[in-house]
């Protein structure tokens, strides 16, 4: 028995010693090892070549199965987290933060001269926080509308020409749904998986949370109105898909992919995108293609959003990998990443010039002063630093998702995102003294829960 | 004697040098994360430096009872678990069908197991394509019966409008009519839904799967004297299976309500996170996906530990009823 014990631990003892000595290595044939957690798509690849192409000392590698915000800041606090990941949102950004995972590089980038004005203002939620640089934007985008100009000649409907209304827009939608023998449509005039609705309460002059962020503001008359057209354009007027619209479109493919390949294959006249559709879209030759910006109500606000790449406080390597995150800031990446599509260069400055307008590649591609044009009018979603925007999101979407199906109006859905919001609001105050004296100090009462 | 002392003692050192490996890895991963838990739930940890930890007792439990929300899930597991008994007797019938001495009963075994050998996730996937309200074939199936059947026309005649096919997962509707907000029952939330579609899935799932499997192992352990002796005193059908075949499975039920039952009130993950991410409006969200939503989408771990601390504790009464009062039922 002692003679098989002794066996089975020398065996023991040998499998720790190999997997000891096979495991990754930092450095290998002379290169560091560095990890960046992000999605795994062919525009990614060509972005890390690149990257290891201008620095020889380091070997980026990409880690796609580690996606995720809760992934990330497990694995980091554990000491097995990646040099880089990705943040979409303030709402992910303020986690990373609070949770001591994301790296305040605001001295780096003074040293190399980087500024944060340089950047689309539309992205930089997801990578400042309270003033400081966390990370840089992998790019940035504003939504606007793409249409298939082959239905429009067809149907003897004028291109539009950007700075429309809602009114407009849904004549303009009625004018290019076209009807099968069958009765069902062969085409929409405007094809969606869903409409957003943070531009649209902007656009009607409501806000999210009051300017200083210490109370919702969604029950405003204007926030109401805006929510209750998104309702009106499903329901009453019948030109944005409902929910078995949207699901419909959402079977065939992951986020947003079902829609694109809908309208790439002629099933809609108008849709609404990003530029970074065009890494798919490209794949319809066929497809006469050109960009408006979306229409507006008595304000011209947009959605704007983008990607940031953070770097982890906790790597042992985080200074090393501040050089993916000037990477970032310079031209090669810039000039790639329009190339590609994959929305905006995040540095305005390469986002201009015969280059970006003209690419020969894509002489088909003349709408990129478009893109260009819309940044301007992006806008992020608001946060406030009195609720952990995850928990706001959740809020806002339930009472969303009762909206989009008829199940609620669009007044009472707002009420209760107030109503619920404000009360996680004083929630947290009673969590975090610091957050309760400035929650005081700015509205001048005592906080109750 | 003191040999055989010293004997013993050395057997016991080499037994638990060949359990350590084992008792290890279920200090470290096993019970060390449960009474770790069970800390965490009377603190208000969330993995934010910027809140200071702190002792905050019953805090989270209480909130968790003042909660709506907490209620709202409870009844949506609850939910859920209304099909189990249809999905145990549709094991029993299939698997005393698959009983039969019949020509190709291997085939048809492997057939209806396939569901429990193949990826949830695929699964799921498959439904979610089956349940899409405008191009799915079920309700292309329903729209058939309703149209071309002239059932609508019907319809139009005696209730003065026609009937949709319903909408499956985006719909917050539901059979019993539990409101989407509010642990309350109201017409308006009558009709089929996405908890609805959840079930139905879960019967299809379930009938074929490892229950069908302990029930012709049930089977199979029946003495055929008894089915014998039966024939020969005149036994109809159906009083042999009322007296022979229900009685002698009796402890197989009993297993599988037991497990049926922690099963169900974990359940609801999956469905939950590849199908309807806990929608419309939360109407799928289950305690497992709840917990799991505020430990790693929002980071409350002390309340998310209280809920699994609860959730436990409603599993271990219901097993334990179970097992008073079923348990008493099978020895009899």
């Amino acid at each position: 028995m002692k003679t098989i014990y002794a066996i089975a631990l020398g065996v023991l003892i040998a499998l720790s010693i190999i997997a000891h000595a096979i495991q990754p290595r930092r450095q290998m044939h002379g290169k560091l090892l560095l990890t960046w957690t992000s999605d795994d798509n062919p525009a990614r690849r060509e972005q890390i070549d690149l990257f290891n192409r201008l620095h020889p000392q380091y070997e980026l590698r990409l880690d796609p199965g580690n996606v995720g915000m809760e992934k990330v800041i497990v694995q980091s606090l554990a000491g097995v987290g990646p040099e880089l990941f990705d943040c979409y949102s303030h709402a992910q950004l303020t986690a990373f933060v609070k949770a001591g995972v994301a790296w305040d590089v605001s001295a780096l980038y003074e040293k190399h001269g980087m500024k944060v004005e340089d950047i689309w203002s539309v992205v930089h939620p997801n990578f400042i926080y309270e003033g400081k640089p966390y990370g840089h934007p992998t790019n940035a985008a504003t939504d606007a509308i793409w249409f298939n100009k082959k239905l429009f000649r067809e149907n003897g409907v004028p291109y539009p020409q950007g700075d429309w209304t809602w009114e407009e827009f849904i004549e303009t939608a009625k004018r290019l749904t076209k009807m099968g023998p069958d009765g069902r449509p062969e085409y929409f005039g405007y094809l969606s998986n869903r409409v957003e609705w943070y531009p649209m309460i902007r656009q009607f002059g409501g806000r999210l949370y009051t300017e200083d962020g210490t109370r919702c503001a969604m029950n405003s008359p204007e926030c109401i109105r805006a929510i209750q057209l998104m309702q009106d354009l499903i329901y009453k007027y019948e030109v944005m898909p409902g929910p078995n619209q949207e699901a419909a479109m959402a079977a065939a493919g992951g986020w947003g992919s079902g829609v694109i390949t809908l309208f790439g294959g002629g099933k809609g006249a108008m849709t609404h995108g990003g530029r970074w559709w065009l890494c798919l879209l490209r794949q319809y030759e066929d497809l006469d293609l050109g960009v408006t910006e979306m229409p507006h109500g008595p304000k011209k606000v947009f959605w704007g959003y983008g990607r940031a790449t953070l770097v982890n406080r906790l790597s042992p390597y985080r200074e090393q990998a501040f050089d993916f995150i000037r990477f970032e800031h310079e031209r090669p990446y810039n000039e790639l990443i329009n190339h590609q599509a994959d929305a905006l260069a995040p540095v305005i400055r390469y986002c201009t010039g015969e280059k970006f307008l003209h690419d020969p590649e894509f002489p088909k591609e003349d709408y990129n002063q478009t893109w260009y044009d819309v940044m301007d009018f992006g806008e992020p979603i608001e946060s406030s630093p009195f609720i952990d925007g995850r928990e706001a999101q959740r809020i806002i979407d339930v009472q969303m998702d009762l909206v989009r199906t008829n199940a609620k109006s669009a007044a009472e859905a707002c009420r209760d995102i107030a109503k619920k919001i404000d009360r996680e609001i004083m929630k947290r105050l009673e969590e975090e003294p610091a957050l309760r004296m400035r929650w005081e100090r700015l509205t001048g009462k005592r906080a109750a829960a | 004697m003191r040999g055989y002392a010293k004997r013993r003692l050395a057997d016991l050192g080499v037994a638990l040098l060949f359990l350590l490996p084992n008792i290890t890895g279920f200090v470290v991963f096993t019970a060390g994360p449960v009474i770790f838990s069970l800390v965490v739930s009377f603190s208000n940890w969330n993995l934010q430096q910027t809140v200071p930890l702190r002792w905050v007792g019953f805090g989270n439990y209480l909130e968790m009872f003042q909660t709506e929300e907490f209620w709202l899930y409870f009844v949506n597991t609850g939910y859920l678990m209304l099909a189990m008994p249809i999905s145990i007797a549709g094991s029993l019938v299939l698997a005393m069908l698959l009983s039969q001495k019949i020509r190709g009963t291997v085939v048809y075994r492997t057939l209806y197991y396939l569901p429990s050998f193949t990826s949830g996730v695929a699964l799921l996937i498959l439904w979610k394509a089956l349940y899409n309200p405008e191009f799915g074939p079920v309700n292309a199936a329903i729209g058939w019966v309703l149209n071309d059947l002239h059932v609508n026309d019907l319809a139009r005649l005696v209730l003065g409008h026609g009937i949709q096919p319903p909408e499956w997962l985006q719909s917050t509707r539901n059979l019993v009519g539990v409101q989407t907000e509010h642990v309350k029952f109201g017409a308006a939330s009558w009709g089929i839904g996405a908890k609805d579609a959840i079930m139905f899935m879960g019967i299809w799932m379930g009938i074929g799967g490892g229950n069908m499997l302990l029930y012709l192992a049930g089977l199979s352990n029946i003495p055929q004297d008894l089915y014998d002796a039966a024939e020969v005193d005149g036994a109809s059908r159906w009083q042999i299976f009322r007296n022979v075949t229900w009685p002698c499975l009796a402890p197989t039920t009993f297993f599988i309500v037991v497990m049926s039952f922690i099963g169900g009130l974990q359940g609801g993950f999956e469905q939950a996170r590849v199908m309807t991410a806990g929608g419309p409006a939360g109407t799928t969200t289950t305690l497992a996906y709840y917990i799991y939503t505020r430990a790693f989408e929002q980071f409350q771990m002390g309340y998310a530990s209280a809920v699994s601390w609860v959730l436990f504790a409603i599993i271990f009464t219901i097993t334990l009823v179970n097992w008073r009062l079923g348990g008493k039922q099978v020895a009899e």
